[in-house]
C-alpha cells in the first residue's frame, strides 16, 4: 500500500471534511528519537497496523500491537510511543474531530453523520464505558480506511457522502468489535453482572434499552429477552428494582432530602420517585424514612 | 374431599428466597400450581473468598414479583390467597442495628472468609462436640463460623450488631415487624442445638454472643404476625392471610420430592447439590461428614452437600461449546448431552475429577481441583464431554455411597434442573445401580413448602401423607452392563480423589499465590 498523508490544512482533498483532521498511511524504516511522545488527544484517533510491532501507551497502559490490530484513541485520553518513539513498520491512521458537548466529557461525533443523535450519542458513550484502547483482528477496518483513502483520491460522483458513510461504518464496526471483545457472549449472568455494576456506578443517568443492549453487544430485541429470561423483570424493571434498593439505603441514612435522593437514583423528580416508591412498598419515601 | 371442592378458589403462596433468584410459586389447595413468576438477584464477589448479596434488592424484588403475581395472575382468577409461607437457601447472615438497617451485605452461603476460623474450629475438641450439638459440618458456610470471623476481622460491625439475622429473617421483619426464625433454617446455622431445640450455648461463647443476638426461634408451622398495614394495602391481601415462617430450601426439596421413608434418598443438582435421606435420628459420623437439619421435632434430614454440580457442566459449556448463537447456553447444553450419548459408558477409560470448587461432601477440601485422568491418543470431544457428566455424577455417588454406610438405601427420588436432564436420570441410576423416581417438572421445594402449608390447614395430617402425595411421573431402571462398567471406574474416581490431597494443596496454594 502507497504512503499518503492528508492534513486538513494543507490538502485540498480534506477541503469538505473539517471533521477529518488527518489521514495518512506511513511507512516507518528507521526509529526517529522522539518521534510519538506522549501527549493528550482532542480528536478520536484510530490507528491501524498493517506491518511490524508497535509499543504504544494508551491512557497510561502499555500494548503490543501487530498487523491486523486497531487503536482507538479517545479525546482527553493520552497517547504515545511507549519509549517515546514511532517503531519500525507500517501504519495506517484517521484522526476525527468531534463535539465536546459538555463539562462531564461526553463527546459527540458531528452532523456530518448519518447516524441519527441518539445512535451518535449511544455509541459515544460505549466508546467511553468500554475503556477498550485495542482491538484485534480488525480486517475490516483496513478495508473501509483504504476505501476512504480511494474515495477522497478520486473524488468521483457522491464522493463526499460515501466517506462519511464510511467513517460511520468503521464506528459502528470499532464499537461492535470493542463490545464483542469485551464480552465474549458466552456468560449471560457474568456478562449481566458486569452490566447492572455500570448500572449502579451512574443510576442517576437516564439509562435506555438500546444503551444497555449495546453494552452486552445484543440487538434489543435479544436483549429484552435474555434479561426477562434470566431476571424475571424487563430491562427497564430491573432498572427500576436497583434504584429503589439503592434509594432505600439512602433513605435509611437520614442524610440526604427526598428530591436529592429521587435524583441521585434516576428518577425524574421527587414525585416520580414516591410515586414508584409507594407503589412497590406500600409506604411513601417520607414514611418509610419515619419508620426507620 | 369436602375440603377441596368447598374451597377451590383459594390458594397457598409460597416464596422462595434462593441462592440467585426470589421463587414465588401459587397452588390451589389440591397442590396445582396456578401462576408462578421469578426475580433474580446478583452476587458480588469484591475479593476472591467473599460472597456476598444487597439485601435491599432482594426485598425489593421479592416484593416486586409477588405484587406482579398477585395482581396479574391471582386477582384476575379471583384466587383468595389463604396464606403465604416463606422457603430460604441456608447458611446466609446478615448484621443488622438496633433500627433495623443492615450493617452491610448479606453473606451468602458460598462465602469463603472463615476458612481459617473454620480450620481451627473443626481441628479442635470444642469443634466435634459443637458438630455433634448443632448437626452442621464447621465449615466456612456456616454462620456461626461467619460471625466468628466478623467478630476477628470486623469488630466494629459485629460490635454495632444488634441481631444476626439469615436472609429470611431479614426479609419477614420488613414484613411483619418481627425478628424470627425457623427451627430447620436455624438447625444449618451452626448456632442451634438439634437435640434441645435451643441456642447452643458452646456455640454462642465461640461466636462471642448471646442469644439476644439471634432472632426467636419458632416452629416452621408458626407465623411471626400479619402482614404490615402498608403491604396487605399494595399487595392487595386480606388482614386473614396467614403468613407462615416456613424452612430451608433443602429440607423442602427433599419433603417435595416425595421422599419420607428411611430406605430412600433424595438426589438435588442444580448449580450445586446434595444427597440427602430422612429419619427420626441424626446420623452420627466420626469425619463430620454428614449434615443433620431439623424439620419438626425428632424429624431429620441428613445428607452430604457438593459445590461441583451442574455449574460445572456450564463452566464446560462455556469453555468447549459452539457459541455461533451469542449466549445460548441452553442450546449449547443440548448439544453437548447429544454427543454425550454416542460414548459409551465409562468414556473409553476417561475419567473426571468435578472439584473445580474445591468440595464439600465427602472430602471437605476446599482445595480439591478438577482433573481429567487417563486421557489416551483416542480420546475425542465427545469423550471429555461424557466424562465431565460422569465425573459429576460419580461425586453425587461418593456421597451416597457414604450415606449406604449408615442406612440401606432402595432407591433414588431426583430433583434439580442438572439431575433432571433424562441423560443424566439414567446414569444415576445406573452409577447407583437402583431404580430412580423422577416427580413432575417444577419446583420441588415450593412443592414441600406447600405441602407443609396443607399440613398446617389440615389437608394432610402428617409429613409422611403429605410427601407421598406426591406422584412419581417415571422410574428409570438401572443397566446392570453400563453399572459394572461404571463401578470399576469409580474405584478409580475414589482413589484418586483421596489420593491427590496433597498435590491438591500445592497447586491450589500456587493459584492462590501462596509461597
Amino acid at each position: 500500500m502507497n504512503q499518503f498523508y492528508f492534513h486538513h490544512e494543507h490538502s485540498s482533498e480534506l477541503a469538505g471534511f473539517p471533521h477529518i483532521s488527518e489521514i495518512g498511511i506511513r511507512k516507518i524504516t528507521n526509529i526517529q528519537l522522539d518521534s510519538l511522545v506522549t501527549t493528550t488527544t482532542t480528536s478520536i484517533r484510530i490507528y491501524y497496523i498493517l506491518d511490524g510491532k508497535f509499543e504504544w501507551s494508551i491512557n497510561d497502559r502499555c500494548y503490543v500491537l501487530y498487523p491486523g490490530d486497531l487503536a482507538i484513541i479517545l479525546p482527553g485520553q493520552k497517547f504515545g510511543g511507549a519509549r517515546g518513539f514511532m517503531d519500525i513498520g507500517t501504519v495506517c491512521w484517521l484522526s476525527l474531530e468531534v463535539n465536546q458537548t459538555d463539562q462531564h466529557k461526553k463527546m459527540i461525533v458531528g452532523n456530518w453523520s448519518g447516524l441519527s443523535k441518539t445512535e451518535r450519542l449511544t455509541i459515544s458513550k460505549i466508546l467511553q464505558l468500554n475503556n477498550t484502547s485495542v482491538l484485534v483482528r480488525v480486517k475490516d477496518a483496513h478495508t473501509i480506511l483504504q476505501t476512504i483513502k480511494d474515495e477522497l483520491s478520486q473524488q468521483e460522483v457522491a464522493y463526499a457522502t460515501r466517506v462519511n458513510h464510511l467513517i460511520d461504518e468503521l464506528l459502528i464496526l470499532i464499537v461492535r468489535q470493542s463490545t464483542y471483545q469485551m464480552n465474549l457472549r458466552r456468560d449471560f449472568p457474568q456478562t449481566f453482572t458486569k452490566l447492572e455494576q455500570t448500572l449502579r456506578e451512574d443510576l442517576a443517568r437516564q439509562w435506555t434499552v438500546e444503551e444497555m443492549a449495546a453494552l452486552i453487544g445484543l440487538g434489543t430485541t435479544a436483549f429484552s429477552e435474555k434479561v426477562k429470561n434470566y431476571t424475571g423483570f424487563s430491562p427497564l424493571n430491573y432498572l427500576i428494582n436497583i434504584r429503589i434498593s439503592e434509594a432505600i439505603k439512602l433513605l435509611r441514612r437520614q442524610e440526604m432530602s427526598i428530591t436529592t435522593i429521587a435524583l441521585e437514583t434516576g428518577f425524574y423528580s421527587s414525585q416520580h420517585f414516591s410515586t414508584t416508591f409507594k407503589k412497590l412498598t406500600g409506604y411513601t419515601p417520607i414514611e418509610f424514612r419515619k419508620k426507620t | 374431599m369436602t375440603t377441596l371442592t368447598r374451597s377451590n378458589m383459594e390458594c397457598i403462596i409460597t416464596i422462595e428466597l434462593g441462592t440467585n433468584a426470589v421463587r414465588v410459586f401459587a397452588f390451589d389447595l389440591a397442590g396445582n400450581v396456578v401462576a408462578s413468576s421469578k426475580g433474580s438477584y446478583p452476587t458480588f464477589h469484591s475479593q476472591p473468598d467473599y460472597s456476598e448479596q444487597d439485601p435491599e434488592q432482594i426485598f425489593i424484588t421479592m416484593l416486586y414479583v409477588l405484587k406482579n403475581l398477585i395482581t396479574e395472575k391471582l386477582h384476575p382468577k379471583k384466587y383468595d390467597i389463604r396464606s403465604i409461607c416463606f422457603l430460604a437457601s441456608m447458611h446466609s447472615l446478615l448484621a443488622i442495628d438496633k433500627h433495623g438497617v443492615p450493617l452491610g451485605n448479606l453473606i451468602t452461603w458460598a462465602d469463603n472468609r472463615g476458612k481459617r476460623e473454620a480450620n481451627d474450629l473443626k481441628n479442635s475438641d470444642f469443634g466435634k462436640v459443637i458438630y455433634n450439638a448443632t448437626g452442621t459440618p464447621i465449615h466456612p458456610m456456616s454462620p456461626l463460623v461467619k460471625i466468628a470471623w466478623l467478630k476477628n476481622h470486623d469488630p466494629e460491625r459485629f460490635n454495632k450488631a444488634y441481631k444476626f439475622l439469615s436472609m429470611k429473617s431479614y426479609i419477614v421483619q420488613q414484613l411483619t415487624g418481627e425478628y424470627v426464625i425457623d427451627y430447620s433454617l436455624a438447625s444449618a446455622t451452626g448456632l442451634l442445638n438439634i437435640h434441645t431445640i435451643a441456642w447452643e450455648s458452646q456455640s454462642l461463647d465461640f461466636a462471642g454472643i448471646t442469644s439476644e443476638r439471634l432472632p426467636q426461634l419458632m416452629s416452621v408451622f408458626s407465623s411471626p404476625g400479619k402482614l404490615r398495614k402498608e403491604f396487605q394495602t399494595s399487595l392487595g391481601l386480606s388482614p386473614d392471610t396467614r403468613i407462615m415462617i416456613g424452612s430451608s430450601d433443602g429440607c423442602m426439596a427433599t419433603l417435595g420430592a416425595g421422599i419420607w421413608r428411611e430406605d430412600k434418598a433424595t438426589v438435588t443438582i442444580e448449580d450445586s447439590g446434595a444427597v440427602r435421606i430422612v429419619g427420626k435420628e441424626v446420623l452420627k459420623d466420626e469425619k463430620q461428614r454428614f449434615f443433620n437439619y431439623l424439620i419438626t421435632n425428632n424429624c431429620y434430614v441428613s445428607g452430604g452437600p457438593t459445590n461441583n454440580g451442574g455449574v460445572v457442566f456450564e463452566w464446560f459449556a462455556k469453555q468447549f461449546g459452539d457459541f455461533s448463537v451469542p449466549f445460548d447456553t441452553e442450546q449449547i447444553i443440548e448439544g453437548l448431552i447429544r454427543d454425550a450419548s454416542n460414548v459409551s459408558a465409562g468414556s473409553n477409560g476417561l475419567l473426571y475429577l468435578p472439584y473445580l470448587l474445591g468440595e464439600r461432601a465427602p472430602l471437605w477440601n476446599a482445595n480439591a481441583r478438577g482433573s481429567y485422568f487417563g486421557i489416551n491418543i483416542k480420546h475425542e470431544r465427545s469423550h471429555f464431554i461424557r466424562a465431565t457428566i460422569e465425573g459429576i455424577l460419580y461425586e453425587i455417588y461418593s456421597i451416597g455411597k457414604i450415606l449406604q454406610e449408615h442406612r440401606e438405601i432402595n432407591s433414588l427420588s431426583v430433583n434439580g434442573s442438572f439431575a433432571t436432564i433424562p441423560f443424566c436420570t439414567q446414569l444415576m441410576a445406573d452409577i447407583f445401580n437402583k431404580p430412580v423416581h423422577t416427580v413432575a417438572n417444577f419446583s420441588s421445594a415450593a412443592r414441600g413448602a406447600f405441602l407443609l402449608n396443607a399440613i398446617d390447614m389440615g389437608i394432610y395430617p402428617n409429613l409422611e401423607a403429605a410427601a407421598g402425595s406426591t406422584p412419581f411421573q417415571e422410574t428409570i431402571q438401572p443397566r446392570q452392563q453400563d453399572h459394572q462398567v461404571y463401578a470399576r471406574y469409580f474405584k478409580i474416581f475414589e482413589k484418586l480423589s483421596v489420593k491427590l490431597e496433597e498435590e491438591f494443596e500445592e497447586i491450589a496454594n500456587l493459584q492462590q499465590g501462596v509461597e
